[in-house]
């Protein structure tokens, strides 16, 4: 059996290297599909957030799995660009260091704000996505149920996110704070109706925002955003419009292309008579490329500028970051002892397959040379037999466990398959 | 109370000065306590610094009004700023307000020190009040336009640090909004005091001319002309902000507060240096505060 990641993050490549290979909306369902055309005998999970890219896979048959470079090559080629552009910062694990990864990432340890909410509930879609698209199966299955449940033992074990805290609010908190004294006065756009802008709207009304407009492609979501929030819709047409009224800016959309640029803002910005705009671009791929932040009175934060204070927050949060990972470790010992004896399962599964067979044989015999047993008397000795069967099958049964806590148990499983003459 | 104690301009400059040694070593590192100390030397020094206004007030010959001389004038200024100061960084200890405000309540210390030796103007004056008005509203407006500078340099630190995606360790400092609110309101605060100084100053020296009386000051003179000259750029300054809108937010609020400063720096200098019929201190004499004014 083969589980490996291979990814990118926030800690080890640079926005402009992620957003290349990010998978925007309908490309997650793409990227499954061909996945699983490619790599038929492999299960696949896909994490596209605006810190990670992350491809997942695992397979039974180690030969049927994919090697990183196949899923380097993959990236590269679904995105139309060159292996070697992504190979930047690559991250490839495989096995128990996989899994404690993913375990990190649920629990939020791994996030650029540690302790936000945001990343279980990507964690979730992209397992549910896998799960619709046919690509998640029995190891998926387990590996993504047990990150859910390092997540749920961290929030309630600990107190690493027990003040919300997530990107948006950062983004908020840090940077628009040092440029608006408040926020009651101030007219805030919201482009994109996403998770990341609903988070971002609400962190804001707390902040003691009150004027909103949401723009948004689709405008059944912006609309309804706007109703639920007491904010304005507007038309995506009116985008230039919007940004000459704004004071604030907060961008998350799921564009590939930015949606606006140094040269299309230079009008805004002559309309706008150098006022004082914060962007704050939390999408990825950027919304707002980076020339329009050389206007004057412009302060245009991406993901990317977020991530000294993220490690402040970091540095915060240590005092728990002990609790937090003896959990992931308690938990991944715990999944990868079951794993590895999932290995000896088949071979299990023929041992007491084969102690059935005998015991059935032996009992037929029995009943065959003894009619006059009465219905209670066979039940007696079919207990008798099943108790027998236990006693012998508990020593290498219980030996196997014990050595799947620390790998596959080949040697053991081979000794066991020649003692008891197991054939394939 | 006895105010024939030992307190001298160097005790509250010493004070003022400890406090902005330690408003300094927030760049360096970080200390739990020193909000606290640094509070301490400025309330310390704000102390120091009223009582010895208040003997300076007594021992005034214009009886009980401490605004009897350039060195008073300045040394007031100081006090408002301090007394600023402590306020705002009460207010919020986390911000470095005292890096920027300090230096210039030790400049304008500096500066009285230097007309220590200023003669107080003639009480028998028949247009003394009018005197006091003037120095009342000189005074305020260069507080003002104090003011407007640190919010100024406060502003341009700031969108400095946010241009270039620094993140708020070191120097911490109010919002962009709260600068360019203090900046722009300082602006057109410290034009109408000023407008109003040089108002009661002319009037006095017309009645002075008309009077008869001696000690009037010529148009010729270096302070009346340059003071003049800060009070054009301050009503241009107001009406270029209120005309063209790019000026009315941001950076250029900010630049246009700093200049002014640096005119009223100029007009100072001129005072200090230049032989005026403003100058009322005697050339021969070196410049020595009174160390105990009591």
């Amino acid at each position: 059996m083969k589980l490996q990641l291979v990814g990118l993050n926030h800690r080890g490549s640079d926005l402009a290297v992620r957003e290349q290979v990010a998978f925007q909306g309908r490309q997650v369902e793409d990227a499954l599909l061909h996945l699983r055309d490619r790599f038929p005998g492999s299960e696949a999970v896909v994490l596209s957030t605006c810190n990670r890219v992350e491809v997942y896979t695992a397979s039974e048959r180690e030969e049927l799995a994919p090697s990183h470079q196949q899923i380097i090559d993959f990236l590269a080629e679904f995105h139309g660009i060159e292996s070697r552009d992504v190979l930047d910062g690559l991250m490839h694990q495989s096995g128990e260091e996989a899994v404690r990864h993913l375990f990190q990432v649920t629990a939020s340890l791994d996030s650029m704000v540690v302790g936000e909410a945001q990343i279980l509930s990507q964690v979730k879609e992209a397992y549910e996505r896998a799960i619709r698209a046919g690509n998640a199966g029995p190891m998926m299955h387990a590996v993504f149920q047990a990150g859910l449940r390092v997540a749920r033992r961290v929030a309630s074990e600990t107190t690493i996110n027990q003040r919300r805290t997530s990107v948006p609010s950062v983004a908020v908190r840090d940077f628009a704070r040092r440029i608006f004294e408040r926020f009651d006065d101030k007219q805030i756009l919201l482009i994109g109706a996403g998770e990341m802008a609903e988070e971002t709207l609400r962190y804001l009304r707390d902040e003691g925002a009150r004027r909103f407009t949401i723009i948004n492609r689709r405008a059944e979501k912006a609309t309804a955003m706007a109703r639920q929030y007491g904010g304005v819709a507007a038309p995506w047409e009116s985008l230039t419009a919007e940004l000459i009224q704004a004071d604030l800016v907060v961008s998350t959309t799921s564009s590939d292309e930015p949606i606006m640029d140094g040269a299309r803002f230079r009008p805004i910005d002559t309309a706008r008579y150098q006022r004082p705009l914060a962007i704050l671009d939390l999408a990825v791929p950027r919304d707002f490329a980076a020339d329009v932040g050389d206007a004057l009175g412009v302060y245009l934060y991406s993901i990317d500028d977020l991530a000294e204070v993220c490690e402040k927050n970091r540095q915060a949060r240590e005092k728990e970051w002990p609790a937090a990972e003896r959990i992931v470790e308690e938990e991944t010992t715990r999944f990868m002892s079951d794993w590895y004896y999932r290995v000896t399962g088949p071979t299990i599964k023929q041992l007491k397959d084969n102690f059935a067979e005998l015991k059935e044989e032996e009992l037929q015999r029995l009943f065959n040379k003894l009619p006059e047993l009465d219905e209670k008397s066979r039940g007696e000795v079919v207990r008798s037999f099943d108790r027998l069967m236990n006693k012998m099958l508990y020593p290498p049964l219980a030996s196997l466990r014990d050595e799947s806590r620390e790998g596959t148990p080949h040697v053991l499983l081979d000794a066991i398959r020649r003692l008891f003459q197991l054939k394939d | 109370m006895d105010l024939n104690l030992s307190i001298s301009l160097t005790c509250f400059t010493a004070s003022y000065a400890v406090a902005l040694v330690l408003e300094i070593s927030r760049l360096f590192f970080r200390s739990g306590i020193r909000g606290a100390v640094m509070l301490l030397f400025g309330f310390a020094g704000l102390v120091a610094h009223s009582w010895y206004l208040a003997a300076l007030a007594l021992t005034s010959p214009a009886g009980g009004v401490p605004l009897s001389s350039l060195f008073a004038l300045f040394l007031i200024a100081a006090w408002l700023l301090a007394a600023m100061y402590l306020y705002l960084t009460y207010r919020n200890t986390r911000h470095s307000i005292g890096l920027f405000m300090l230096p210039v309540v030790l400049g304008l210390i500096g500066v009285a020190y230097a007309f220590a030796d200023d003669v107080a103007p003639n009480q028998a004056d028949a247009l003394w009040l009018w005197l006091v008005v003037h120095i009342v509203c000189l005074m305020l407006a260069t507080v003002t336009v104090s003011v407007g500078f640190i919010a100024g340099v406060m502003y341009l630190v700031a969108a400095w640090q946010l241009k270039h995606k620094s993140p708020e360790s070191g120097i911490r400092l109010p919002s962009l909004e709260w600068c360019e609110k203090v900046n722009a309101r300082s602006l057109t605060i410290s034009t109408i005091w000023l407008a109003l100084g040089m108002a009661a100053g002319l009037l006095r020296n017309l009645g002075l001319w008309y009077g008869d009386s001696t000690g009037g000051v010529t148009w010729s003179d270096p302070v009346v002309w340059s003071t003049g000259l800060l009070m054009v750029w301050l009503i241009t300054a107001t009406v270029f902000r209120a005309l063209y809108r790019p000026a009315r937010q941001g950076r250029k609020v900010a630049y246009l507060t700093v200049i002014s400063f640096v005119l009223l720096a100029l007009v100072v200098s001129i005072e200090l240096m230049m032989p005026a019929a403003h100058a009322t201190r005697p050339a021969s004499v070196p410049a020595t505060a009174p160390e105990n004014p009591a």
